[in-house]
């Protein structure tokens, strides 16, 4: 309903801009003819007066480096563009060993302690010492001019990009960087390096990797081109684990990096600096090509995993400090293509996946912004909101939109002046310029109607099955015990209808002492039996609804009606909700039999599978589903869909009404309240109490010549690029793909800008706006070094469960692994020329896992095997979760944990908090696993717990009790008054706590016991070879043969 | 005489089936440019696709009744295929899908478009020939 775009030309015409480039610092750089600019804001330091010269860099600098990494500025002191580019090259001398520090040491005052150089290109290096009192705006560097022909631009912010030295503890995770100085090719050619390698500047306590600088990285030189030289070599992409890597040798790759401002093209594809200055980007499996023999040639334990979990892409943080936190936004690679021929070699998918209402990371919340007086400030044309990225000019009256590039008044209320940089001097006062996100609170032209209270409305199933399985029973309760928390107390409204073969309706109006039930039995033509009272205010009607809930099990209790009449009921639940809209929470048992939408037995057919039918069974099987969902939608109601049938109960069809209003599926088969009792009384609780935005519109804008063209996840388009999302929480994220519009893009960075507008529980409506940028490329490796495994594997995995509701599942997994081979064999022609590379594997060092999660994609649940592998209604709810969890999430379930418990049950100390060696995941084989052993595999769904066959009896005893030789089906786990089995509870919560989206019920399950091994265990070790598909080192190798083909 | 009556009534229905289609194929241009929500563009297309098809079954038997069965053989393709879209119970637009399938749509409209074209021109050059035809 609201409309995120009003007064906006319906369709967003980019006339040509002017060219970006031209517009942010340059115009507003206010240096001075002559003198340093830093005076004004850089109180705090004493800028270093010029020493003599050093051509070689002072052996101080460790120390340097070890002052520095105490000092840490926030991360709006790095970015500080504007300010700091291109006379950079008026400043030789000092750059050289200073210019390391600012990368390598201390990247918020990269720009910072520029003193008055002589302007001779004479080597200067004068290592500063920042004094603790160093305020993040110091860092305007002197500019004093009469510079030197050579134009260089190292000092512009991408200086930034290498980590602090206070990081660098993980610096081998990070071997990318290295490529991404601008310039830094041609500077070495035209540099003439004075300083070969010196000592290494980083002590060697701070690291956790071997130091294996290859002597040609020299960690800095001194060029009189004034240039920062490739950042410490800590980079090298092996890590310990990766035994058969072999090590890189360096490679000057082309700049990637590019400062916005600064963007230089250099040619495409890598090319080859001084010899010196090689340095090899990728990463390399030997593989002994004996095609065909038993013993692949590949050592297992090499392969790389992703024990660690999933690791956030930093270098693009850093490289943008305003951007957004990952956690919102994450682009599949933060390099963007600047042609279309580029883009179509660029096999994986390009675009991005959001979760705007992620949960801030811990005291960074997201700042709320009110324009009481001027109104959000938008751009004219492209509708943008105002953002970090956008420049002003002209004394602080206009500012530059960053998307298209406009030129916009600012209103005089929000008027501030520029100081001697070009930045507002209120800066510090305005997050929304500050900050990657910002929320602003909306006037009233962003309402259709008055924002909506947080409505819950319950469709609950009380027929015979549900009754017996205690479903009723823990709702009741479940709801009962939330009512306090739900969001948005007063203004909350609760309404219920059950339904079996009739609907019965409940009048809760507040001067009732108890609730009237009403029964409607033509299911035909459906009647509101009360025009209100069917939705009523929960804090009026608090004691009749507490009254309803808690007569609910016992009014049903000895039901023995069998039949559903669903789709009826769901229809009398849009009339009540058509009014308000809100969140529709269905409790189903059965398969609906009658009334419109009833379902039939399907899916039983072990014949279907493998032929052109078998699709339509991941389809909804009646119209009446999809056009309910498209009326659901249209009226701002979401719909989440609890499931419980021990039976089929057709998930693909009652999963379209939460897959089209932005719900969730959430699936019990054969649900018992003893067992599953729990985990529906945590997720239903999760459901009801989690902040929530409702009637929600999402719109991501991106620069001139990009366009979003598909998205992909659980919501309804309402144009083109505007997703409708009835109701949106932190746990669902949501994928998107962009193509190129232009052949060629003149831009050197694209910005992306995701707008949520919402109503808040609170009644308030609000914009979530998240800004990020990021550079355009015009090299197929920096593409690949800024790829980020995560997002790709998020997409693909949401590509491949939509592919297999039009395709089989098995060309649905050949896709994934096709895409997989083509992009790699893509990456492998880019270095075959050069190197001989022979039978090895090669691939970036970031997508590494990507060939371990694409098997994963394969063997997940919504895409395993065959008939047998997985039954239709878990495959279709697996679906359904896996497009909207976010990236972490699904990378867990993908590859879920592994790991050894004995060992610490057994151990005596008491301490509760060691948990680190629980950390230690395993490989997901079941070569890892000892019979003496007891192991739990997590996958943020559900625990495992396996007992070896050879555990000791003890061990058993205590964790399971008297049960312990029973089968363990049929046993839970509680705790026993043990150390051991107390200890274990505590485990179990503490990951349960880690992730409260989902609560992981466990699964006990002894060795050698089958069926229930193969199925709930062995069958997600993903690394295994099971049934007809390939295990971990099979599937490299028949990717790497696929790849090797006319590579 | 007849058969000039009979090439009038075909041109009529021509006619008449390529303004349902060009109807259809404004309808995805609004959503595309975002003049319409895809409620409205989808259930304005929904409601024209029956009558299309009917009109154009009827068209067929009509050119087979009068006896010119080249045009009604050239015309069976088309009527193949929306019995075949029938069949499977595609031939309506999908509104919670419409966007991803809006090319699709598009591309299939357009080809009905030029296959319409064609065949008017057909009738329309039958139409004079018999009247010359009839002249003489």
């Amino acid at each position: 309903m609201g409309t995120e775009n009003r007064g906006r030309p319906q369709f967003p015409a980019r006339p040509a801009a002017t060219p970006f480039a031209a517009a942010p610092p340059q115009n507003m750089m206010p240096f001075s003819s002559s003198g340093p600019v830093v005076g004004s804001e850089a109180s705090g330091f004493r800028p270093t007066p010029p020493a003599a010269p050093h051509p070689t860099v002072p052996s101080s600098t460790p120390v340097v480096g070890s002052q520095a990494s105490g000092f840490r500025s926030p991360p709006l002191a790095r970015f500080n563009d504007p300010s700091v580019p291109p006379p950079a090259s008026n400043i030789p001398p000092p750059v050289g060993p200073y210019q390391h520090f600012s990368a390598s040491a201390f990247p918020s005052t990269a720009q910072a302690p520029l003193s008055r150089a002589p302007p001779l290109g004479q080597p200067l290096g004068q290592p500063p010492a920042p004094p603790a009192s160093l305020r993040p705006q110091s860092q305007i560097p002197s500019v004093p001019m009469g510079s030197p022909p050579q134009s260089i631009n190292f000092a512009s912010p991408n200086v930034n990009v290498p980590y602090s030295s206070s990081d660098s503890t993980f610096p081998a995770a990070r071997p990318n960087f290295q490529s991404s100085f601008p310039g830094y090719a041609r500077m070495q050619s035209n540099a003439d390096s004075q300083a070969p390698p010196l000592q290494y500047p980083f002590p060697p306590h701070q690291g956790g990797y071997a130091p294996a600088p290859p002597a040609s990285s020299s960690p800095f030189l001194t060029h009189q081109g004034g240039y920062a030289p490739a950042p410490p070599v800590s980079s090298s992409p092996f890590l310990a684990h990766q035994g058969g890597y072999v090590p890189p040798t360096p490679v000057a790759a082309p700049a990637g990096l590019q400062s916005r401002d600064q963007m230089q093209h250099l040619g495409s594809g890598p090319p080859i600096g001084s010899i010196q200055g090689l340095l090899e980007d990728f990463s390399s499996l030997s593989i002994g090509s004996v095609p065909g023999s038993i013993d692949p040639g590949i050592d297992p334990k090499a392969l790389p995993r992703p024990l660690d979990g999933d690791v956030e892409p930093k270098l693009f943080a850093e490289m943008y400090p305003m951007n957004c936190d990952p956690k919102y936004l994450r682009l599949t690679t933060s390099a963007i293509p600047n042609s279309q021929s580029l883009a179509s070699r660029w096999h994986l998918p390009l675009g991005a996946v959001v979760c705007p209402l992620a949960e801030a990371p811990d005291g960074e919340e997201v700042p709320v912004v009110n324009f009481v007086s001027t109104g959000i400030i938008r751009c004219r044309r492209c509708r943008t909101y105002v953002n970090p990225f956008v420049t002003f000019t002209d004394a602080g009256r206009k500012w530059r939109c960053n998307i298209c590039s406009l030129l916009n008044d600012v209103p005089g209320e929000y008027f501030a002046q520029l100081d001697a940089t070009g930045r507002r001097i209120d800066l510090d006062q305005r997050p929304e310029l500050t900050k990657g996100s910002v929320e602003f609170v909306a006037p009233t032209e962003y309402m259709m109607r008055p924002p909506m209270p947080p409505v819950y409305f319950f469709l609950i199933d009380v027929s015979t099955s549900a009754v017996r399985s205690g479903m009723i029973q823990v709702m009741a309760q479940t709801i009962r015990s939330c009512l306090d928390e739900l969001p948005g107390y007063p203004r909350t409204q609760v309404g219920f209808i059950t339904f079996d073969s009739a609907i019965h309706f409940y009048n809760l109006k507040s001067s009732l002492t108890q609730p009237q039930m009403m029964v409607v039995s033509d299911l035909d033509d459906i009647f509101l039996p009360l025009p209100d009272d069917l939705l009523v205010n929960l804090s009026e009607s608090r004691s009749v609804v507490e009254t309803f809930l808690d007569s609910l099990p016992s009014l049903f209790h000895d039901n023995v009606n069998v039949e559903s009449a669903f789709g009826p009921a769901l229809k009398a639940a849009f009339m009540v909700l058509s009014q308000l809209g809100g969140k529709l929470l269905i409790f189903q048992n059965t398969l609906p039999s009658l009334g419109v939408g009833r379902l039939k037995l399907r899916g039983d057919d072990l014949r279907v599978y493998g032929t052109d039918k078998e699709q339509t069974l991941r389809l909804p099987e009646d119209p009446f589903y999809k056009q309910m969902a498209a009326e659901l939608t249209k009226y701002q109601i979401a719909v989440n869909v609890y499931a419980f049938s021990d039976k089929y109960t057709d998930i693909a069809s009652l999963g379209t009404l939460a897959k089209y209003t932005g719900g969730q599926v959430y699936y019990y088969p054969s649900f018992q309240s003893a067992i599953h009792g729990e985990k529906l009384r945590h997720e239903l609780t999760r459901d009801l109490t989690r902040e929530t935005a409702w009637e929600a519109v999402m719109r991501i804008r991106c620069g001139k010549g990009v366009r979003f063209t598909s998205y992909h996840g659980n919501f309804m388009l309402r144009s083109t690029d505007l997703m409708a999302l009835p109701a949106v929480d932190c746990d669902k994220a949501y994928a998107m793909q962009l193509s190129l519009e232009e052949t060629l893009l003149t831009t050197q960075t694209v910005y992306f800008q995701v707008a949520l507008l919402y109503t808040a529980s609170c009644g308030e409506r609000r914009i979530r706006v998240h800004t990020a940028a990021a550079p355009v490329v015009a090299d197929l490796g920096e593409m690949y070094r800024q790829a980020d495994a995560g997002a790709i594997v998020s997409l693909f995995s949401r590509l491949a469960i939509e592919k297999t509701l039009s395709h089989k599942l098995e060309d649905a997994r050949n896709s994934v692994q096709l895409r997989i081979v083509k992009a790699l064999k893509d990456y492998r022609n880019l270095y075959a020329v050069q190197h001989r590379l022979g039978g090895r594997m090669i691939y970036p060092e970031s997508l590494k896992f990507l060939p371990l999660y694409g098997l994963a994609i394969c063997r997940s649940t919504p895409l395993r095997g065959g008939y047998a592998d997985a039954s239709l209604d878990e495959r279709c709810s697996a679906g359904y979760t896996i497009m909207t969890l976010p990236v972490k999430k699904l990378l867990k379930l993908l590859y879920p944990s592994l790991i050894r418990l004995d060992e610490y049950l057994l151990k005596a100390s008491t301490q509760v908090d060691d948990f680190q060696n629980l950390d230690k995941r395993l490989p997901l084989a079941a070569e890892n696993l000892d019979p003496r052993g007891l192991y739990l595999y997590d996958d943020g769904l559900r625990f495992v717990i396996w007992f070896g066959r050879a555990l000791s009896p003890d061990v058993a005893m205590n964790l399971l009790g008297a049960d312990f030789a029973a089968e363990l089906s049929k046993v839970t786990l509680y705790e026993h008054d043990n150390e051991m089995s107390r200890k274990l509870i505590r485990i179990l919560q503490k990951f349960r706590e880690r992730d409260p989206s989902y609560y992981p019920l466990c699964h006990l399950v002894r060795q050698g016991e089958q069926p229930r091994e193969g199925f709930l265990f062995l069958s997600n070790l993903v690394e295994d070879q099971i049934g007809g598909t390939n295990g971990y080192a099979d599937w490299i190798l028949q990717i790497h043969r696929q790849v090797q083909q006319n590579a | 005489m007849g058969d000039l009556y009979a090439w009038l009534v075909s041109f009529f229905f021509l006619i008449a089936l390529l303004v349902v289609v060009v109807y259809q194929l404004m309808c995805l241009a609004d959503l595309e440019f975002d003049y319409i929500n895809p409620y409205d563009s989808s259930s304005r297309i929904n409601r024209v696709i029956l009558p299309e098809f009917i009109a154009q079954g009827v068209l067929c038997i009509f050119y087979l009744v009068t006896g010119h069965w080249v045009m009604s053989l050239l015309s069976i393709p088309y009527l193949y295929y929306n019995v075949r879209l029938y069949l499977r119970n595609q031939h309506l637009v999908d509104v919670t899908e419409i966007f991803n399938l809006l090319n699709w749509e598009k591309k299939q409209r357009l080809f009905k478009l030029f296959y319409l074209v064609c065949l008017l021109f057909l009738s329309i050059f039958w139409m004079i020939l018999t009247a010359l035809d009839d002249h003489e």
